[in-house]
């Protein structure tokens, strides 16, 4: 006679663990970059420099929060960077006309979220591939970034509440650090504990699942694009306030970087899966490095170089190294 | 429970006056390009009532329960709902209808957790906050209502057997207090318990006066839970049945096309 057993309860760790993997080895990559500059620097691991980092560091993070929306539902928004340098030189245009800055900030969301719209409804309700969408999107709004300023950087004058968005502190720490750390708070409660994170979650596992049950599903696809182009607008004003001045030449490659970080963090570009944390700490370990490779002297060409092979990596190692639920892949016996 | 009891084995016996129908279904074409899934279907369903919807492979049968569900908006025809004539643009106009599918690709997200995919689409809220706590206890009613064990109910769907997900379609779609619940081959992966649990709970909505239509390739299942048998053929209703009045042969030779139409 077999004797019938109930199996047993995986144990919470495991499988705290299992579900945690790709954060926890994002986790250890960031360490291992920084225990490498700090070994090979001396002046890595200065609070002036590490604040410095953090400063650089918050236009990408804020743009980053919003692309984890735009990457869960399984799609991509090429043309942030672009944004970007559009925002920065049209905020600096703007006040250079006379307009008060607050205006000027609020005009700027307006139209980073108006852009973002404009190709969130090509990609939702016309169904034409984000890719697509946002690589035109990436030329379009770069030309006209080029076309408002002739390609002259164009100064910011007598602006004192602008600029302390980009320069100030707050009890010694940077402000655009300070709105980052909000913007991935933010990011985090509604990812995780709202009902339009839920949303975007369901919309990138199974589209037509969240259809059936009765979500706007084509609403809320549409809808990450807002939300990041309202990000990059406020990334663009926060660039043109540290800088006191706006270009179209602003934020080359910052889509890579952005993007990097986010893939880094273990957001898959399949869509359905999203980790803030990820992003978070993929943003900072790619802001660690650009900073570290400059204090090491290296060419700050290099840093490109260094951002694609990030990408190449974090996407091999998503899709090979970590199996479907995250765990290092088995091979099974044959 | 009498009253449920006396209610499922009616139908059976001495067939009682057929109460109104609370969905009709009058003359439905779909076509997907050139291809006419369904070619003019007539159909009544009726509250406190089984309909087993049977047929070959491709004959339609999903087509004509997604049309019904509202996922699939017909080219020709009419559906009236207790005698009005209505038109679903969205699943979502059918499911605040109180009309609810358990459909055969389950429409689960995989990367959200079994709590979270029984209330997909009426998440319980806390002020601007999902209220997972609410949410967690009641899945644990709902899954224990239909007699489904899983461990972990904040465990990722993708991580489940095909069986329990599909348990899982089957507890969403029933308990929310559907008033019409299509269930599209609903007992396709499930053990022998299961199934029986299964056939338990549409005995139990029948009793409440929930109309089901259950599509299946289980005949056996039929002659337990049905009222009346539609046997579909190449997107056409060719025949009707009362349980009572037909047997496992007729109903076999009527999907291949034997049944003398
Ligand atoms: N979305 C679609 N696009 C194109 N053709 C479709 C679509 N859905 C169904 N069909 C076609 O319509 C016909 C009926 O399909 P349906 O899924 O309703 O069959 P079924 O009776 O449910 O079969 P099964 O028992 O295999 O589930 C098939 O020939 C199928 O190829
Ligand atoms: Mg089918």
């Amino acid at each position: 006679m077999a004797s019938y057993t109930e199996r047993q309860a995986g144990s919470r760790l495991a499988d705290y663990l299992s579900e945690r993997a790709q954060v926890l080895s994002i986790a250890l990559f960031f360490a291992i970059c920084i225990l490498f500059f700090s070994a090979t620097t001396t002046t890595f691991l200065t609070t002036g420099n590490l604040l410095n980092v953090v400063r650089q560091a918050a236009p990408i993070l804020i743009v980053a929060v919003a692309m984890t929306l735009v990457i869960t539902t399984a799609g991509i928004d090429l043309s942030v960077g672009s944004l970007v340098a559009l925002i920065n030189a049209l905020a600096a245009i703007l006040m250079a006309a006379g307009l008060p800055w607050p205006v000027v900030v609020v005009l700027m969301l307006v139209a980073g979220g108006l852009i973002g719209g404009v190709q969130g409804w090509f990609i939702s309700y016309q169904g034409i591939p984000a890719f697509i969408v946002t690589l035109a999107g990436l030329s379009i709004l770069r030309g006209f970034a080029l076309l408002l300023t002739e390609g002259y950087s164009i100064p910011i004058r007598d602006a004192a509440g602008f600029f302390w968005l980009g320069r100030g502190e707050v009890l010694g720490f940077p402000v655009p650090a300070l709105l980052a750390i909000l913007v991935a708070i933010l990011g985090f409660i509604v990812m995780l504990h709202t009902q339009y994170g839920r949303q975007v979650v369901a919309v990138g596992s199974n589209m037509e699942a969240a259809r059936r049950v009765g979500m706007p599903a084509k609403r809320v696809l549409a809808s990450v694009y807002v939300v990041s182009g309202v990000a990059s607008a406020i990334a663009g004003m926060l660039i043109a306030a540290r800088l006191g001045s706006g270009s179209s030449n602003a934020a080359q490659g910052f889509e890579l970087q952005v993007i990097a970080a986010v893939v880094l963090g273990g957001t898959s570009l399949m869509g359905g899966r999203a980790s803030m944390t990820g992003t978070v700490l993929g943003t900072m370990t790619i802001a660690v490095i650009g900073n570290g490779l400059i204090l090491m002297h290296i060419s700050p060409f290099f840093t490109q170089i260094v951002t694609g092979t990030i990408i190449l990596v974090a996407i091999w190692m998503n899709t090979r190294l970590f199996d479907r639920n995250w765990r290092f892949a088995r091979r099974k016996p044959s | 429970m009498m009253a449920a009891e006396a209610q499922a084995t009616r139908g059976r016996g001495d067939a009682p006056l057929p109460p109104e129908p609370i969905l009709r279904l009058r003359n439905i074409h779909k076509s997907f390009g050139s291809h006419e899934a369904l070619r003019g279907v007539d159909l009544d369903i009726r509250p406190g009532e089984c309909l087993g919807l049977i047929g070959d492979n491709a004959a339609g049968k999903s087509t004509l329960s997604k049309v019904i569900s509202g996922t699939y908006i017909p080219d020709v025809g009419e559906i009236e709902l207790n005698g009005r004539a209505v038109r679903f643009s969205t699943p979502s106009e059918a499911r605040d209808l109180n009309i609810e599918m358990v459909y055969q690709d389950l429409s689960l997200c995989d990367h959200v957790d079994v709590v979270g995919n029984l209330f997909l689409g009426r998440e319980l809220k806390r002020g601007p906050f999902l209220d997972q706590k609410r949410m967690l206890a009641q899945a644990e009613t709902m899954l224990a209502a239909l007699e489904i064990r899983i461990p972990r109910l904040t465990a990722k769907v993708e991580k489940l057997s095909g069986g329990q997900r599909q348990a899982i379609a089957i507890a969403r779609a029933a308990s929310f207090e559907p008033k019409i619940l299509l269930m599209d081959e609903p007992t396709s992966a499930l053990a022998v318990a299961e199934v029986e649990a299964v056939l338990g709970l549409i005995n139990r909505v029948k009793a409440r006066g929930v109309a089901v239509v259950l599509v299946t390739h289980r005949m056996q299942d039929l002659f337990r839970v049905c009222d009346r048998v539609a046997v579909m053929y190449e997107g056409t209703k060719v025949a009707e049945r009362a349980i009572g009045e037909t047997d496992l042969q007729e109903l076999v030779d009527l999907i291949v096309g034997k049944g003398g139409h």
